[in-house]
């Protein structure tokens, strides 16, 4: 099954393969559309019909990101909010992932089912009361004022997925470490951290994605040109009554980029806890 | 036995006090967060003789996007040259969404949240009433002597009004047009239509001829924008959306069916796409400047935007022409245009309150408001710019804005976005469709009166 | 030895620790609820306030001014209105049947791209990277992608579909083709959200059972039901949980796509929430939508973890 040979044009035309085929079709042609309009002139982009290439081609919709707007800026403040605010995200989580998941505590179940009731509110009410809060604080238009609140309401899913994955690591292999004495930080550091790398990444490219794209928290507590993101940035562009589909387009494709990136950079640790052979038995 | 549980009760009961502080924290605050503070703004203080103003200080200006970007960003312009005019004043601009629904929320988040800034705002013409209602905004009129109401044109203070007292200082004005393709009427032999059945016809006409793609083009969708178009309809029509209280509405009037059931048969008939009930401004403005359709409804803006390059319009200066809407057949004419634009207001909790009055003042004086006309293309709100022969002759819309009738939307009640909603909500359903006009108008009757009787039914 | 299957005797046993059993035990809870604590100090510093506020003005008839909130009075009517209210109804079956929708279809497709990814031998990173740009867009971003798509007069859709003889619907100004379209954009979007999370489980997964399998002989699809959906069975109950959550709270693509028209056929429960709480500016009926929707999602989770029998509590306890 998984590993048989195959043989003669099996080897390329087979199920597996024309299922990628198709799932990459099914990305590929809306995205398509969001590339080729980012590159057309704005006239061209309410033509009826539309017109399959950018033709002509123009890069006038990234130049004006950049240069007619701050872009520059909001990526700045979105890298930084984003990967602190996953840092802490994966650095806390694991530390209650590992002990929701496989220390003795009494009302784990309890506090599992708390966490899901946090991540279950709508943001929409959290809003106005989460602003006094920031406001009391002081941290409006700050980097704390959004890693702090992002850092709070990802770790609930975080924490859940790391604990899910960390229940499939067999207990044997912690045994051992404890045996020889290990301290428990050091065998989830040593031993059962590897292990966990799918989780992990699961857990990191999540919580990413959700600081990179967040809007309604950092609309309302960052308002400041200086502290705003990729989000807020890019619902500032145009004017009053117009959408300028080819910018906003050509922002986001800059904006997506850096996921891409990330993932294949990290792909590596999801294929290497199967190849590692510690799983096996 | 007891040895097991103590210290998972200890750390239960520890637990359960740790839980028990933060609660009582919460309700702590939130206590300390409902006792009202100072209150601002009394009703029926009057105004003064002369404006507080300051000419040192540093405020923040919040403004979602006007148009231009970089140096050219109309908002940055103005600004500049207010700076140069008072040196030791320091505007920093806040940029607001350009959403306006959005624009709203984060306002109101960050006033009733207490914050001091931003300390003025650029806020739509139809806030007034329900930033008044909610004090979201101080009352100008106790700040500003009576005497400054007098340079803007007629209508406009009065639609800044709520209870008697003015809330925002109008920056900017906007209406709706008639915008058509000179070539393709002048190729046909047609004239530019007077009344609203000419046009549909026209546009049929024209559709037929397979010289353009689509007839008539305008705003549709379940949004604002639809309650603009609807009210240039209704008056059309004779009708009014409520009574001068405000406390009933009359929308199922002979003239609310007459409108929708034109509206409606500009689809059927084929003079506009079914599309548009889909259509906002920009996607009406794309359509048309495209080169898609013979006939548009939108605002001031659609002259320039049409025959320029990077807003997406492809036509030339000789082929867009521009006219006041049309009206009924057998009514007065011209038809009406419903006023839009957007006023300036002052935070209440703004602590430099002489520097805005400054700002404001400013904003509303012909320097600023030349720049907002010749240079940019908004009509002015000051009559004096409006009626100078400079700013009339830079460009072609702001000859017919003397010939132009207004009519406004039903903003002077603090239930205005329920009542809006109700009205957009079911002309959009009956352009679609789903009801009948007279079911449709009908069942806008019944929700707006429940808008207008209830002060917090949140739209529910 | 895998701690994931369900049956009783698989259950897997405490360690074997030096020492006294008890102190040992008592030891290491105190080390868990050490770990534990940092991450829910920060949750809890950030989000009990908000939360115990809005659901207190829930409860409240709150009048919105600038000088803050003021509660005056507990009461239910925020709640009465609710129930009487045809529009929370209607957006409550709306988001109820648009979340059922999507998240079974894109647990189907998600599954199938993850089982496809897995056997991958060549190409995987590339495909994972491919497969994560849709889901990492800005939801608003998204939306107005496929709202351009979908525009009736110059969008793609519409050239495709009269290409194709099927006419030139107004897809976003007719009730079902605007939820259709909808849910395909959010199905574009979100799909590889549950297909990651699938593929890390498949990937953590034993593969000594499947060698069992082999050798006695399992065909393909034998070994997929019986052997593998089970295993994933936690991980998949994860996915769906966290994707009705989501579902749930439907905001962007209607306010940015439809505005939740036509009339109020695309209007979910958050664009309600929203409505009311800042459009209106009415904070207790707002609070009392969103309060309701929470309680419904949590009823919702708690069910699919029934429903998925994924023992949550009885595990290394």
């Amino acid at each position: 099954m998984r590993n048989r040979k195959r043989t003669g044009w099996h080897r390329y035309v087979n199920g597996v393969s024309i299922s990628t085929l198709v799932t990459a079709l099914f990305i590929i042609v809306p995205l398509y559309w969001l590339i080729a309009t980012s590159f057309k002139n704005p006239n061209s982009i309410g033509s009826s019909p539309p017109s399959l290439g950018p033709t002509p081609f123009s890069g006038g919709n990234y130049s004006n990101a950049f240069v007619g707007y701050d872009f520059g800026i909001y990526f700045r403040n979105s890298v930084i909010v984003t990967i602190c605010a996953t840092a802490l995200v994966l650095a806390l989580g694991t530390l209650a992932g590992y002990a929701l998941g496989r220390l003795p505590m009494r009302g784990k179940f309890t506090t599992m089912v708390i966490l899901l009731m946090i991540s279950v509110f709508p943001a929409v009410a959290v809003l106005a009361p989460l602003y006094l809060l920031m406001r009391n604080l002081g941290w409006l238009n700050s980097y704390q004022a959004l890693i702090l609140p992002y850092t709070a309401f990802n770790l609930p899913f975080a924490i859940w997925i790391l604990r899910n994955y960390f229940l499939g690591i067999p207990k044997e292999m912690e045994e051992t470490g404890r045996i020889d004495g290990a301290s428990p930080l050091r065998t989830i550091w040593s031993i059962v951290l590897p292990q966990a790398l799918p989780g992990l990444f699961t857990a990191g490219i999540f919580c990413f994605t959700a600081c990179w794209t967040e809007f309604l928290m950092a609309l309302t507590f960052n308002s400041s040109n200086n502290f705003r993101t990729i989000p807020v940035g890019i619902a500032e562009f145009g004017g009053n009554f117009q959408v300028p589909y080819g910018t906003i387009f050509a922002a986001s494709v800059v904006a997506v980029v850096p996921i891409g990136i990330l993932v294949f950079i990290f792909r590596k640790f999801v294929i290497s806890g199967l190849t590692s052979g510690a799983v096996k038995g | 036995m007891s040895r097991r549980s103590a210290p998972g009760k200890g750390l239960q009961r520890r637990g359960g006090l740790a839980l028990a502080a933060v609660a009582g924290a919460a309700v702590l605050a939130v206590s300390a967060c409902s006792s009202s503070g100072s209150s601002s703004g009394g009703g029926s203080a009057s105004a003064p003789a002369t404006a507080a103003t300051a000419t040192s200080g540093s405020i923040v200006w919040s403004a979602s996007p006007l148009t231009g970007t970089g140096a050219n960003d109309a908002r940055t312009v103005l600004i500049n040259a207010f700076e140069k005019q008072y040196p030791n004043i320091k505007v920093t601009l806040v940029s607001a969404p350009t959403d306006t629904d959005t624009n709203r929320a984060t306002l109101a988040t960050e006033i009733s949240g207490g914050s001091s800034t931003p300390d003025v705002f650029m806020g739509d013409v139809i806030w007034p009433a329900q930033f008044g209602a909610h004090q979201l905004a101080l009352p100008l009129s106790t700040v500003l002597p009576a005497s400054y109401w007098s340079r803007f044109a007629p209508g406009l203070v009065q639609g800044a009004t709520y209870k008697g007292q003015v809330y925002g200082s109008p920056l900017f004005e906007d209406q709706g047009f008639l915008y058509y393709r000179k070539d393709l009427l002048a190729a046909a032999g047609l004239s530019v239509p007077t009344t609203w059945e000419q046009l549909e016809s026209d546009a049929v006409t024209l559709v037929h001829s397979g010289k353009v793609k689509y007839g008539f083009v305008w705003q549709g969708d379940s949004y604002e924008g639809l309650t603009c178009n609807y009210m240039e309809y209704l008056t059309d029509a004779g009708g009014s959306p409520t009574n001068s209280a405000y406390t009933s509405a009359t929308l199922n009037s002979a003239a609310s069916i007459k409108a929708i059931t034109f509206m409606r048969s500009l689809i059927t008939s084929g003079a506009s796409p079914a599309a548009v009930t889909t259509f906002q401004e920009a996607q009406a403005m794309n359509t048309f400047g495209g080169g898609n359709a013979a006939f548009l409804r939108n605002w001031d803006y659609a002259y320039s935007a049409a025959t320029t390059a990077s807003s997406g319009g492809k036509l030339t200066a000789s082929q867009v022409g521009v006219a006041p809407l049309p009206t009924f057949a057998g009514e007065s004419q011209p038809g009406y245009s419903n006023i839009g634009g957007w006023n300036m207001y002052i935070n209440p909790h703004s602590k430099n309150v002489g520097v805005d009055l400054t700002f404001i003042q400013w904003l509303s004086s012909p320097a600023a408001q030349d720049i907002l006309s010749e240079r940019y293309g908004f009509i002015s709100t000051v009559t004096s710019v409006r009626n100078s022969a400079a700013v009339k002759a830079s460009n072609p819309v702001f000859a017919v804005v003397p010939t132009t009738r207004l009519t406004p939307r039903p903003a002077g009640t603090a239930q205005y976005p329920a009542l809006s909603t109700a009205i957009y909500q079911n002309v959009n359903g009956a352009l679609a469709g789903s009801t009948s006009p007279s079911a449709a108008a009908a069942a806008m009757q019944s929700a707006a009166s429940t808008a207008l009787s209830s002060t917090s039914s949140g739209g529910l | 030895m895998t701690a994931l299957s369900s049956t009783p005797e698989q259950m897997v046993a405490e360690p074997k620790l030096v020492g006294r059993p008890d102190v040992n035990r008592q030891r290491l809870a105190r080390m868990g609820w050490a770990f534990t604590a940092p991450a829910l100090l920060v949750i809890a510093a950030v989000t009990i306030f908000p939360i115990v506020y809005s659901v207190v003005m829930s409860f409240n008839n709150v009048t919105v001014t600038g000088n803050g909130f003021s509660l005056d009075g507990f009461t239910f009517s925020n709640y009465n209105l609710l129930i009487h209210a045809s529009l929370w109804r209607d957006a409550l079956y709306f988001t109820l049947y648009y979340t059922l929708i999507t998240v079974v279809v894109e647990l189907i497709i998600g599954t199938c791209i993850a089982l496809v990814l897995e056997r991958l031998a060549a190409g995987r990173g590339w495909m994972m990277a491919l497969l994560l740009i849709p889901w990492s867009m800005i939801t608003v971003i998204n939306a107005e992608l496929w709202a351009y798509i979908y525009n009736g007069t110059y969008g793609v859709a519409d050239y495709i579909l009269n290409g194709l003889g099927l006419g030139s619907p107004v897809i976003l100004g007719t009730p079902t083709p605007a939820i259709i379209g909808l849910m395909i954009a959010d199905i574009w979007k979100t799909t590889p959200f549950v297909a990651i999370i699938v593929l890390a489980g498949l990937v953590m997964l034993p593969s000594d059972v499947y060698e069992a399998a082999e050798m006695d002989g399992a065909s393909g699809w034998y070994t997929f039901w019986h052997v593998t959906l089970p295993l994933l069975r936690p991980t998949i109950a994860l996915a769906v949980m966290f994707r009705v959550l989501q579902a749930f709270g439907l905001f962007d693509l209607p306010y940015v796509m439809t505005g939740g028209g036509p009339g109020t056929a695309t209007q979910s429960l958050a664009i309600l929430a929203y409505n009311a709480l800042f459009k209106n500016l009415s904070f207790g009926p707002g609070a009392a939508v969103a309060t309701s929707t929470a309680l419904l999602v949590l009823l919702g989770c708690l069910a699919t973890l029934r429903v998925f029998r994924a023992q949550v509590g009885q595990e290394g306890s």
